[in-house]
């Protein structure tokens, strides 16, 4: 499973939405309920599910889900 | 456009995750929010220009905000702090000059842009500012961006403050938003840990402020006696500290409100009035309520007294 077929599966758990399809454009704008405590719930979830473990700083300013499944991507290779 | 209206401007198109923290910190006090946002935008406009301010602040307000939030997730994993002694805060913070720049900026926009601590500002408008003695002689310890005491010299013409932080980058920082407020001539910082003013001789402040600095020490009892110290008696204090509220830099785990009134009362300093806050919206199954506390002390005239 790709990078970002995982990621999907995160956030259809984190939401709670099972129709929940995201893509590289996707931001916080265009999912409901994508506030900043949630987003550390989403990135606690990617840590488990990717076994990784983000620095400060490293997903504060990610500006899409795009530039966060390359930021896993660099973390994992 | 008004500095407000170009805060949410900005944080809608650029931090969209912040825009409801946003708009429940102004719903605290809309009229106090744009009094004091007014203010602090338009000083860190004067300092990094009118086109730049808003990305330098805001971004380093989402980043430390997501930094503090993370440090929570994991101190609800953990059971503690992240770090337990000043050595790996400043290995971690304070000694990086990048990252501290960020901090300080970050934690600037939190006075009025983190809805709890909306209340710990009308806190210290109403209780503190607004009862200082004629022509004070006000100390603020470890100042950081200045915000706090900067603020007082706005609204209190007649007052006078020196400030003592270890960083250098908050001597630079709080320094700037002084000159920016057109307050410098009112106002000194040094270089100088706030712990070692236990030697400066006793009782020649009128008040002190100390915002956001006990949860960061291993020993905050010896700030408490600083602030006991430097007080006349009858003096005023405004105290603010964090419980179980991690950050990457916070040490000390205050777990109850008592700790830091039993803490005051032990240095013979009146507790006059307290408030205790937290955030609007919690980590899911949260067992750490993470509360901001602000205590308005007086320094005792006698144990009587």
């Amino acid at each position: 499973m790709d990078t970002l077929a995982k990621l999907n599966e995160v956030f259809r758990d984190v939401f709670e939405d099972e129709d929940l399809t995201v893509g590289r454009e996707t931001t916080a704008k265009t999912v409901a309920g994508w506030d900043s405590v949630m987003h550390i719930t989403l990135m606690m979830s990617i840590e488990r599910a990717f076994k990784l473990r983000f620095n400060s700083g490293e997903v504060a300013n990610l500006k899409n889900v795009g530039a966060l499944a390359d930021l896993i991507d660099r973390k994992k290779a | 456009m008004s500095r407000v209206q170009a805060l949410f401007s900005f944080v809608t198109e650029n931090h969209p995750r912040s825009l409801k923290g946003l708009e429940e910190s102004r719903a605290v006090a809309p009229e106090l929010f744009d009094e004091v946002a007014e203010k602090f935008l338009g000083w860190a406009a004067k300092v990094h220009g009118e086109t730049g301010y808003l990305p330098r602040c805001v971004d380093a307000f989402a980043i430390f905000s997501h930094d503090v939030l993370m440090s929570q997730a994991r101190y609800e994993a953990d059971g503690h702090y992240e770090n337990d002694s000043f050595a790996k805060c400043e290995e971690a913070v304070y000694g990086r000059r990048e990252v501290m720049d960020d901090y300080l900026w970050g934690v600037f926009l939190t006075n009025f842009m983190w809805a709890h601590h909306m209340d710990i500002t009308r806190f210290y408008k109403d209780r503190f500012i607004s009862k200082l003695p004629s022509a004070p002689k006000v100390v603020e310890l470890a100042p950081g961006h200045g915000g706090w005491g900067v603020w007082m010299l706005s609204e209190r013409p007649d007052a006078t403050l020196h400030g003592y932080d270890v960083s250098p980058s908050s001597i630079v920082i709080a320094s700037s938003v002084a000159e920016a407020a057109g307050v410098s001539g009112r106002v000194q910082y040094t270089r100088r840990n706030a712990l070692d003013l236990e030697s400066m001789p006793a009782g020649e402040a009128d008040a002190v402020i100390c915002s956001f600095l006990i949860e960061h020490l291993e020993e905050p009892w010896r700030l408490v006696a600083v602030i006991s110290r430097l007080l006349k008696p009858g003096g005023r204090a405004f105290l603010t500290g964090a419980l179980t509220a991690a950050q990457v830099d916070h040490i000390y785990e205050f777990r109850k409100e008592s700790e830091l009134v039993l803490l005051c009362e032990q240095h013979d300093l009146r507790v006059l009035e307290t408030i205790s806050v937290a955030p609007q919206r919690l980590l899911p199954k949260a067992r750490f309520l993470p509360r901001s506390m602000g205590l308005l002390l007086q320094r005792r005239k006698s144990d009587m007294w």
